[in-house]
């Protein structure tokens, strides 16, 4: 059966609660059973179980809270925090010692970037002028060198047509002698008299034009 | 069916002397300033010129923390010089309220008044100074009274409202925000911790299963403690930080 404990501590009531008992009794069901609390709280092992309200602020942990904080706040104003503080502060001057040091060497180093590029490119267009200047003077070279062959093929070749149109007058003089011997020849021979040498010249001369001519 | 009892008040929150005058909570505020300082003395040892490793990593990281996540919100830059400060608030209420959920301590040291009274009674008194430093006696009490850009009939409302909230209810809401949020979550813990016990040591045998659930319920509470804990010390420190902030430099 269920009883209602009350607990009391100098006549006040401390608390209020339902136990389980092992009691067979049931003449009376929910009895309330009143109890007083030894001063002493021993059912609590290092609990206290009477006392003032536990909510208001007992001195002895008031004094060694108090106690405590102080003691931290006072260290820790004057000896731990700057000690640390001053590792951190030291240490982050470093590291920005360092990545300033490191921007620096990035800056140099685009510089010297930048000034292999221009100068990269000076030489490049003094090359490429270079390379215009000589291709212009090959060009120039090429091309008197090629005016100058011209001419002297064209000379040659004058002096080849003047060859071949004297070697071919002279030819046509020797055909036109031989011509000329065989049709006085043939003519002594079919008529047993000698042609005119100047008319038979000149048939001679005008057929071979003629012929020539077409 | 099972046997649930609830104990008293006091036997949760109150605790024998360890030894005369020193008690549980008493040990756990100085274990919270023996760790910070043992923490700092550590770290400060390591060479400062190598990346921070260990507890150098770790007292950096506070530092840091309440410099950028704290003061440069709430103060700029002129109020580093507070970091000492925030940094033993934040660091002793953490170090209090973290024994909640620690195997044998059980218990946050701020579930019990006194040490949230007296933090918010310091807090009251270091930002009330500042803004009497700042401003002069007369201008900081006239700057808290009688905030400008308020239509004067309207002070008769505003004066005692912003006596009342600035002056007298500041410390206590400081006090009763961290008090009631740390008591809460450590009777949560009780709570849910003999409801387990008493359905795992239940006579009915169908109720031993059920067990699992409240159980489970404290694994849960104990991680979120984890958080509360962390919150609860951020919350008090920034609203410190934003007070003095308030009373140093009452335009912004």
């Amino acid at each position: 059966m269920q009883h209602a404990v009350a607990t009391l501590a100098g006549g006040n009531l401390v608390s209020l609660h339902w136990v389980e008992s092992e009691t067979t009794d049931t003449t009376m069901p929910g009895e309330m059973m009143m109890t007083t609390a030894t001063p002493t709280a021993a059912s609590a092992g290092v609990a206290e179980t009477t006392g003032p309200n536990p909510i208001s602020p007992e001195m002895k942990e008031l004094q060694w809270g108090a106690g405590s904080f102080i003691v931290l706040f006072i260290l820790m104003r004057l000896v731990l925090f700057p000690r640390l503080k001053k590792g951190m502060d030291a240490r982050y001057a470093g590291i920005r010692g360092d990545h300033e040091e490191a921007d620096a060497a990035k800056a140099g180093a685009r510089a010297d970037v930048v000034a292999y590029e221009t100068a990269l490119s000076e030489v490049r267009a003094q090359a490429a002028t270079r390379i215009d200047a000589a291709r212009q003077t090959l060009d120039n070279e090429r091309q008197s060198q090629l005016a100058s062959a011209n001419s002297r093929i064209a000379a040659r070749r004058a002096e080849a047509d003047a060859q071949a149109s004297a070697a071919k007058a002279a030819g046509r003089g020797q055909i036109s002698e031989a011509v000329i011997a065989i049709a006085t020849k043939a003519t002594q021979i079919a008529s047993g008299r000698t042609p005119d040498a100047a008319l038979v010249k000149q048939t001679v001369t005008t057929t071979m034009e003629s012929a020539g001519a077409q | 069916m099972f046997a649930f009892e609830f104990p008293p008040i006091n036997e949760i929150l109150r605790w024998q002397d360890i030894f005369p005058g020193f008690n549980k909570i008493a040990l756990i505020a100085v274990a919270a300033t023996v760790i910070s300082v043992s923490l700092f003395l550590i770290a400060a040892r390591q060479d400062y010129r190598e990346a921070p490793t260990g507890s150098r990593n770790l007292a950096e990281i506070s530092v840091e923390f309440i410099e950028e996540n704290i003061i440069m919100q709430t103060m700029g830059r002129d109020g580093l010089g507070w970091t000492p400060f925030l940094l033993s608030l934040f660091l002793f209420i953490y170090l209090c309220n973290v024994p909640g959920i620690i195997p044998i301590l059980q218990m946050p040291a701020t579930a019990r008044m006194a040490i949230p009274i007296f933090l918010a009674i310091v807090v009251w008194f270091v930002y009330n100074a500042t803004g009497i430093k700042h401003q002069g006696f007369f201008g900081y009490f006239k700057s808290v009274l009688f905030p400008p850009g308020v239509p004067k009939a309207l002070y008769v409302l505003v004066t005692p409202i912003e006596f009342i909230s600035t002056i007298v209810v500041r410390p206590f809401s400081l006090a009763v925000r961290l008090f009631a949020n740390m008591l809460a979550g450590h009777l949560l813990l009780v709570i849910f911790a003999l409801l387990s016990e008493a359905l795992f040591e239940a006579r009915d045998k169908v109720l031993i299963p059920l067990g699992i659930l409240p159980f489970g319920m404290l694994i849960f509470l104990t991680g979120f403690e984890v958080l509360v804990g962390f919150l609860q010390a951020f919350i008090f420190t920034i609203l410190t930080a934003v007070y003095i902030a308030g009373a140093a430099h009452p335009e912004h």
